[in-house]
């Protein structure tokens, strides 16, 4: 099966996520698409396998123009999509789960279904319990019962985002020799999704590489590593030079910091921010970059070590104990947990300023005009923050954080901002690093990172490494971050692999 | 959307249900060979049509006021206080804790005489903020939801007043206390059953409440909590704290209610002391959509209802008289059809959104 796409474009408000994306994938050959966070590549997978149609372009298979309108329509044509959470149901049976999505008579047959399951299963040299419960399953093993099921229903080319985020050793072995198998002797066509150049140069034939919604790169492997990073991460400018700035005492203190981030461990983690200090924490989504800003807020749990917040423990003190310290935190998702849908700005501003029992209605709504004015948001006093745009929602949540600040804590503080917006946040934010706030924020953006941190944590594979040398000009900076983030840094691939290993499989 | 458009709208629709929970009921007594319009004439007339009807009408409506009052700010802050009956018995239970011990005769304890209504007041708004705060703990510090919660410890409620009016503290064959002694109760006029500082009570803590959600800090923070709690708490508020006292409070109210059924309606402790107006609280504020301006207006309507319901029961015309149970089937369809009116008015205005957004 040969599956092309042409000028695949797909716009989500103002960001161009496929911005004329061409691309063909021959049968029995594996494929990689590589790219950065918020390169595109979830988005063009999404398009090919029916979640979501493209504003314009076509899919061809073997040469004929085809349309989706659900997955289950590109699966009938032979595509199916492997989900970096599988799309089971956990609380059925792994033969349950396999009989699902068959097109069958009222009455499913089990035992010819229990058949299929094992011939499948066995041809990949996989080993699958049709009676144990999905939820019992490792990542890993759930992994192989959806690409089991995909098989079953027909499935010719097979899309895998972020595959080996959680399996062990073992089985990221197992599921690489089967797709090699399925790929060489049943002509499978195989895509993996991934930011991990370790996968790619083990399992891939070719390379796409996505930057910014668009086409960067097409190699054969093998290609060097290096090639492959500046290829994702681009060429950055030269780093702007900071202008001597005075730190001040000691605000942060993390002591030998161990946190549970969604599929990983962070251990170990150490470190020490000034007043006037601005640390940018890097590394793949869901590394325990945003866990450990929630943990400096007090809003999530340490396994062991401690925080101190200028030489005073943080444990047992929560987010709003904190707030009154001069701690704040600003999560990415303004509406879900940052501002309140169905509230006002007044309402907002009362809610934030002000600690007296009675709410002086006048007084907050002439704050709220004040605000307005001042940091230029585009609303009224009383416009419920949800009618606000992305950008707006933003500058209403600066405008709201407390005037004396010691600590800010921001979680991709310009997720879906414009150039301007985001100029002017970072504007307002080293307006408050000047006042001698010290100020850690995530962000997917590597130049973003690159360009306005005076040091860099690097979170990658439950260890977090800080980069103090970004100075150093004999080294592209955002280039040498990409490779600590995609696991090629500290010690060897021997070393995380060893420590995959012994994770315990959740 | 206006404010006028938006009264219009919810005017509309709540005629709307009105007359589908009409129709239904019309439907239920017409094959029950009833006459229906007679029998609407002949509930009026019953609910409404006398002084001492009338009085009965306000007196049924302070308990079912003042858990509303209570569940305006449980649900404002998006707590489903289903646990307000548990709440309702135990007020009733702590109220009758003293309301047995006072003697027939308190002529000569003087200015102490004075204190007995207010203690076991008191001690009902104590007992219902107990409840209330269990649920409150189990929901912050054991993470189970308050509907869960409440549910059990209403099961558990009931069973306490069963054990006590079975056990300890029975008189007579039946499984209740004896009437509670004239000093006991709430003062009351004779002539008509009303009693002025019930009256009192109730507006007052309806006033408190309608204030508190719309002019202090703490009905703001309900209200960010009720919205988004896990944004609320990135604001600053204190979200744990807000949800007990909300929940306490309304125990507290709660409680007052269970007296008012103890010292007034029955005067004295039988199974059923809540008599429903927990329940009755959850369908009023339900009804208003958590709009307080609302409650005053539809309690007194929800109050007509078994006063009128009552009337029919009694009555001796055979084309009329018809169980009093009708009248709760008539509120709870009237309830129904308004959360569905409300729910396709929600829908239509959701499609002309988009509709205007395309074209």
């Amino acid at each position: 099966m040969h599956v092309e796409l042409r000028h695949i474009t797909k716009t989500f408000g103002s960001v161009r996520a496929n911005d004329a994306l061409s691309l063909e994938f021959a049968e029995g050959r594996i494929y990689a698409l590589l790219g950065e966070n918020g390169a595109g590549k979830s988005t063009l997978m999404k398009i090919l396998s029916g979640y979501q149609p493209p504003d314009s372009g076509t899919i061809l298979i073997d040469g004929q123009v085809v349309t989706f309108q659900t997955p289950a329509d590109a699966l009938r044509c032979g595509i199916g999509m492997l989900h970096q959470d599988p799309l089971d149901v956990p609380n059925l049976t792994v033969l349950d789960n396999f009989m699902l999505g068959r097109r069958e008579g009222l009455l499913p047959k089990r035992n010819a279904a229990r058949e299929a399951l094992a011939q499948q299963a066995g041809r990949l040299g996989f080993q699958l319990d049709p009676f144990r419960y999905v939820d019992s399953l490792t990542i890993g093993e759930r992994q192989q019962l959806e690409i089991v099921r995909l098989l079953s229903l027909g499935a010719r080319l097979l899309i895998l985002d972020e595959p080996t985020t959680g399996i062990s050793a073992e089985q990221k072995h197992a599921l690489f020799s089967a797709l090699k198998r399925l790929a060489a002797q049943e002509g499978m066509t195989i895509i993996l999704v991934s930011h991990k150049l370790e996968d790619v140069a083990a399992l891939c034939d070719e390379v796409y590489v996505l930057r910014g919604g668009k086409l960067v790169g097409h190699c054969q492997m093998p290609t060097p590593i290096e090639a492959l990073v500046t290829l994702m991460f681009g060429q950055s400018l030269p780093r702007p030079t900071r202008s001597a700035h005075a730190l001040g005492e000691e605000i942060l203190r993390a002591e030998a910091v161990s946190l549970t981030a969604r599929r990983l461990t962070v251990r170990d983690l150490s470190l020490s921010v000034r007043s006037g200090e601005v640390i940018g924490l890097a590394g793949l989504d869901g590394s325990g970059q945003s866990d450990f800003l929630r943990a400096c807020a007090g809003l999530q749990a340490l396994n062991s070590g401690r925080i101190l917040l200028a030489g005073m423990p943080i444990h047992g003190k929560r987010y709003p104990e904190l707030l009154r310290l001069g701690v704040a935190y600003a999560p990415s998702g303004r509406l879900e947990e940052g501002l309140v849908d169905g509230l006002t700005l007044t309402e907002h501003f009362a809610l934030t300023a002000g600690n007296g029992m009675w709410i002086n209605w006048r007084g907050a709504a002439t704050l709220a005009a004040e605000q307005i004015a001042r940091y230029n948001i585009r609303g009224a006093p009383h416009s419920p923050v949800q009618t606000l745009s992305g950008g707006n929602q933003q500058r209403a949540l600066i405008a709201l954080l407390p005037k004396n600040l010691r600590l800010l804590l921001l979680e991709d503080p310009t997720r879906g901002l414009d150039v301007e917006s985001t100029a002017w946040v970072w504007q307002q934010l080293l307006a408050r690093r000047d006042q001698g706030a010290a100020i850690l924020f995530t962000s997917p953006d590597l130049d973003e990172i690159v360009t306005y941190s005076d040091r860099v944590l690097v979170f990658c594979e439950g260890k977090a490494t800080l980069v103090t040398d970004l100075d150093d000009p004999s080294r592209n900076p955002v280039e040498r971050l990409g490779e600590l983030i995609g696991g090629k840094g500290f010690g060897g691939k021997d070393s995380w692999v060893a420590w995959r290993g012994g994770a315990a499989p959740r | 959307m206006g404010r006028l458009a938006r009264w219009r709208g919810a005017a509309l629709t709540f005629s709307a249900a009105l007359i589908a929970a009409l129709t239904l009921i019309a439907v239920i007594m017409l094959s029950l060979d009833k006459a229906p319009l007679a029998a609407a004439q002949r509930f009026i007339e019953g609910a409404i049509g006398t002084p001492s009807a009338r009085a009965d009408v306000v007196m049924a409506a302070l308990p079912m006021l003042l858990c509303a009052a209570g569940l305006l700010l449980t649900f404002t802050a998006g707590l489903w206080n289903i646990g307000v009956e548990g709440q309702v018995t135990m007020g009733a239970i702590f109220a009758t804790i003293i309301a047995r011990t006072i003697p027939r005769d308190v002529s000569d304890w003087g200015i102490f005489a004075a204190l007995i209504v207010p203690a076991e007041l008191l001690l009902a708004m104590l007992g219902g903020a107990l409840w209330a705060g269990v649920a409150a703990l189990l929901k912050i510090r054991g993470g189970i939801n308050e509907i869960f919660g409440g549910v059990a410890l209403n099961f558990i409620s009931v069973n306490i007043l069963l054990s006590l009016v079975n056990g300890p503290w029975r008189v007579g064959t039946f499984p209740q206390t004896a009437p509670f002694a004239p000093a006991a109760l709430l003062p009351r006029q004779p002539e008509l059953r009303l009693s002025p500082l019930g009256i009192g009570i109730a507006l007052a803590a309806f006033g408190a409440v309608f204030m508190a959600l719309r002019s202090t800090r703490f009905g703001l923070q309900l209200r960010a909590i009720g919205r988004n709690a896990r944004s609320a708490g990135i604001l600053g508020v204190r979200v744990e704290r807000n949800i007990f006292w909300a929940m306490v409070i309304c125990g507290a109210l709660a409680g007052l209610a269970g007296a008012f059924q103890a010292l007034f309606t029955r005067g004295r402790l039988l199974p059923n002391i809540s008599g429903g107006v927990g329940f009755m609280g959850v369908l009023i504020v339900l009804l208003t959509g958590v709009r307080a301006a609302w409650v005053l207006p539809v309690t007194l309507f929800f109050a007509v209802v078994p006063i009128g319901s009552l009337k029919l029961a009694t009555s001796l015309d055979s084309a009329v008289q018809i169980d009093a149970t009708l009248g709760n089937v008539f509120q709870g369809a009237l309830v129904l059809a308004v959360l569905i009116g409300s729910g396709v008015r929600a829908g239509l205005a959701a499609r002309r959104e988009r509709r205007s957004e395309h074209g």
